[in-house]
């Protein structure tokens, strides 16, 4: 039995950990406390005075920041953050929460885990590349399309937080993204190298395919030369976008077909990554398509960027794609906010319907408005009466205005507050009463049934009929109703396609 | 899509010297070196082994295959013989002018290969040695890395080949293991965070040292 070390916090805070290492990365060696339920990270070589400043305040006034303040808890599971400090020895060392079971490998890779990665931490590059997810994982592993949507979620609305905080990651990468598809579940980790700007600098310009061009183009200046540009808020939107578009589409946006030096492979992977970054599915250039002749079988049909175009993902996210890789690409001040991602991502949620192939790997998609909607991911049609809600919200009295926000109509799609008064949002600051579900919609005798379980104000508006509490009303086209009085409240507009 | 395969050639001295222990240690080191790659998903993306072995031949023991699909049984060594080393390296330019695939305008080509080279010796054909490694120069590669490994080995062979050259004391399972870890961290290191001064080359681990 190895054998316990108690010390304690620079705050005071009696720690213990097994003196056994875990697990080892390039900076720090990591020990788990007896209980497993934190771990303590000794840094191999001593961190300069800045680098212990901002770990202490990563540790004290950030902390505080995030999680002394009304609903704070919320962030425990989006962020793996440093609590304390330790000193040992001439060691300087960091306590951190252990990561819930979750993000671990419950199954592994296929064959009785050929791999050996049962038990290991899930690295989102496992999922964030076709052939890994074909060949290697196994199904059980991978999740659904819907959950992967929410991983995004959740990461969108991590960095928002960092980002508001005055923050910024400086590596955000799926090394130091903890996703869980199987759940829907995102952490970030690795949170001591954060960047204070004008107070604490980047120690690492980031990792490979997240380092945003400007960063690439001027590695090759000293970190004092004024055209350096290295990791601040607006790398982190490049690589926010990145690892969007990755678990969304299982490809790499800048990584297509493109040879921009014959001879050098890194300078061609430096003009690729940097001055000459070019999106793979750019409108108009269509010169860094991927090749999809050289794709491996296990890539397809994700490397077939007309089978499965980033327009798949709706019309909330498309738009954003555009703006983060082609006009932001290049134009860091254009790049899409965390906050824009994490909108656009909620709303997408509601536009998603289940595929009617039980044996369609996604299982989601977003619907294409069309009057024959269709699985891109494999093919299938959807067959039977398909409602869509449009919604609109009142400005004034009696005047509403669209929301440009759908919600598709499944059995068991539930109905919630954010969906009845545009005034609320659906992040971390909803109270438990406002995450209870208001309503449900259910398919009976080739009928579509809205039932209401909380809503006082639901009235049909077509016939002035109002639905009491425990009543239902039949979906029909072009019927509306109002969900909820006053400001923000909602009105529906129901279109029914046939399929 | 455009993955670019990672082409990785290790050299191992299988002469008499190698008989025993050694390489047994060597067996379990490259062993417990392609389990722990095929655990990184960059590695298995892209990376693509071959093992050339020399002792008084050299052959290609595993022609380059993807890291997911290597397969080999134990290594063996000869009774007693000499060491051609200078055979290896003019196998392992053949090798890489064959193996790896050069840029066109229309394909991306293999990143630069990685060399590693071990023997507990020196070279015996020391004239065929010297005439490879302006050869080996002119070849692109990402970087060579030598190990002389126990007390015989000769590092001023190795040094005129390239200047990382690490030495191992000690022969046993640890030190090789110790080796095949450095390895695989270097093989690795593309996927992880660069510092802003200059990518990061993981240090040796302890049981080697490294000669300047």
């Amino acid at each position: 039995m190895a054998k316990i070390v108690k010390c304690q916090t620079l705050a005071g805070q009696a720690i213990e950990y097994v003196d056994e290492i875990i697990g080892s990365g390039a900076m720090k060696d990591v020990y788990f406390s007896p209980d497993k339920s934190y771990v303590v990270a000794l840094y191999k070589a001593r961190p300069d005075s800045q680098a212990r400043e901002r770990l202490k305040s990563i540790t004290t006034t950030y902390w505080d920041r995030l999680f002394n303040e009304p609903g704070g808890d919320y962030w425990k599971n989006l962020f793996c953050w440093p609590e304390g400090i330790i000193e040992r020895n001439g060691l300087i060392g960091i306590v951190a929460p252990a990561y819930p079971k979750h993000f671990f490998f419950e199954h592994g890779s296929r064959n009785n885990d050929i791999l050996a990665i049962k038990g290991k931490e899930k690295e989102g590059k496992w999922f964030a590349a076709a052939n890994l997810r074909n060949r290697f994982m196994d199904r059980r592993e991978l999740g659904d399309w819907l959950n992967h949507l929410r991983m995004c979620v959740l990461l969108a609305r991590a960095v928002k937080k960092m980002h508001m905080m005055g923050l910024a990651h400086s590596d955000l990468s799926y090394k130091n993204v903890l996703v869980d598809p199987t759940q829907g579940h995102a952490c970030v980790i690795d949170i001591d190298g954060l960047v204070v700007p004008g107070k604490y600098p980047p120690d690492v310009v980031g990792t490979p395919d997240f380092i945003a061009p400007e960063v690439v183009m001027t590695s090759h200046l000293s970190r004092d030369d004024r055209g350096r540009k290295l990791p601040r808020r607006e790398t982190d939107q490049h690589a926010l976008a990145a690892l969007i578009y990755m678990y969304l589409l299982y490809r790499h946006p800048l990584r297509g077909g493109k040879v921009h030096d014959v001879d050098d492979e890194q300078r061609d992977e430096a003009l690729g990554m940097g001055e000459k970054a070019l999106f793979i599915e750019h409108p108009s250039d269509m010169s860094n398509r991927i090749r999809v002749e050289d794709a491996r079988p296990t890539e397809l049909p994700w490397a077939d960027t007309s089978q499965i175009p980033y327009t798949i993902t709706g019309p909330y996210l498309s738009p954003l794609f555009l703006q983060a890789f082609v006009g932001g690409l290049h134009d860091p001040g254009l790049r899409p906010s965390a906050n824009d991602w994490e909108t656009a991502l909620v709303k997408t949620v509601d536009l998603v319907q289940p595929c009617q192939n039980s044996a369609c790997p996604q299982k989601w998609y977003v619907f294409d408005n069309s009057i024959k909607p269709r699985c891109p991911f494999c093919g299938t049609l959807h067959k039977g009466k398909l409602p869509v809600l449009n919604l609109y919200s009142s400005r004034k009295e009696g005047n509403f205005r669209p929301d440009n926000h759908r919600l598709m109509v499944w059995t068991g799609q539930s109905l919630f507050l954010w969906h009845v008064n545009s005034r609320i949002a659906p992040n971390e600051k909803l109270t438990s009463d406002q995450k209870k579900r208001v309503g449900y919609f259910v398919f009976h005798h080739d009928a579509w049934w809205l039932v209401n379980e909380r809503l006082p104000d639901l009235i049909d508006v077509s016939t002035k009929t109002p639905i009491p509490i425990g009543g239902r009303m039949e979906l029909t086209d072009g019927l509306q109703f109002l969900l909820a009085k006053g400001d923000g409240g909602r009105l529906v507009v129901v279109q029914m396609v046939e399929g | 899509m455009s993955i670019r395969r990672l082409p990785v050639y290790i050299l191992l001295d299988t002469s008499g010297s190698m008989r025993g222990e050694p390489i047994h240690s060597v067996n379990v080191g490259l062993q417990a070196m392609l389990s722990a790659l095929r655990q990184d998903p960059y590695a298995l993306e892209s990376v693509h082994f071959s093992i050339i072995t020399f002792d008084v031949q050299a052959r290609v023991y595993l022609p380059l295959t993807p890291l997911d699909q290597v397969r080999f049984a134990d290594i063996d060594v000869p009774q007693g013989g000499a060491t051609f080393m200078g055979a290896a390296l003019k196998l392992l330019i053949e090798c890489v002018d064959r193996d790896v695939r050069k840029s066109t305008v229309n394909t991306k080509g293999d990143w630069r290969p990685l060399v590693f080279l071990m023997t507990d010796g020196s070279p015996s054909d020391l004239y065929a040695f010297r005439e490879a490694i302006p050869e080996l120069k002119n070849r692109n590669f990402a970087s060579i890395l030598a190990c002389a490994a126990g007390p015989k080995a000769r590092q001023q062979h190795l040094l005129e080949l390239t200047d990382r050259v690490v030495t191992m004391d000690t022969m046993d399972a640890a030190a090789f293991s110790g080796f095949f870890k450095w390895v695989s961290a270097s093989v690795a290191v593309g996927s992880t965070s660069a510092g802003v001064s200059g990518a990061l080359s993981p240090p040796p681990p302890p049981e080697v040292q490294l000669v300047l």
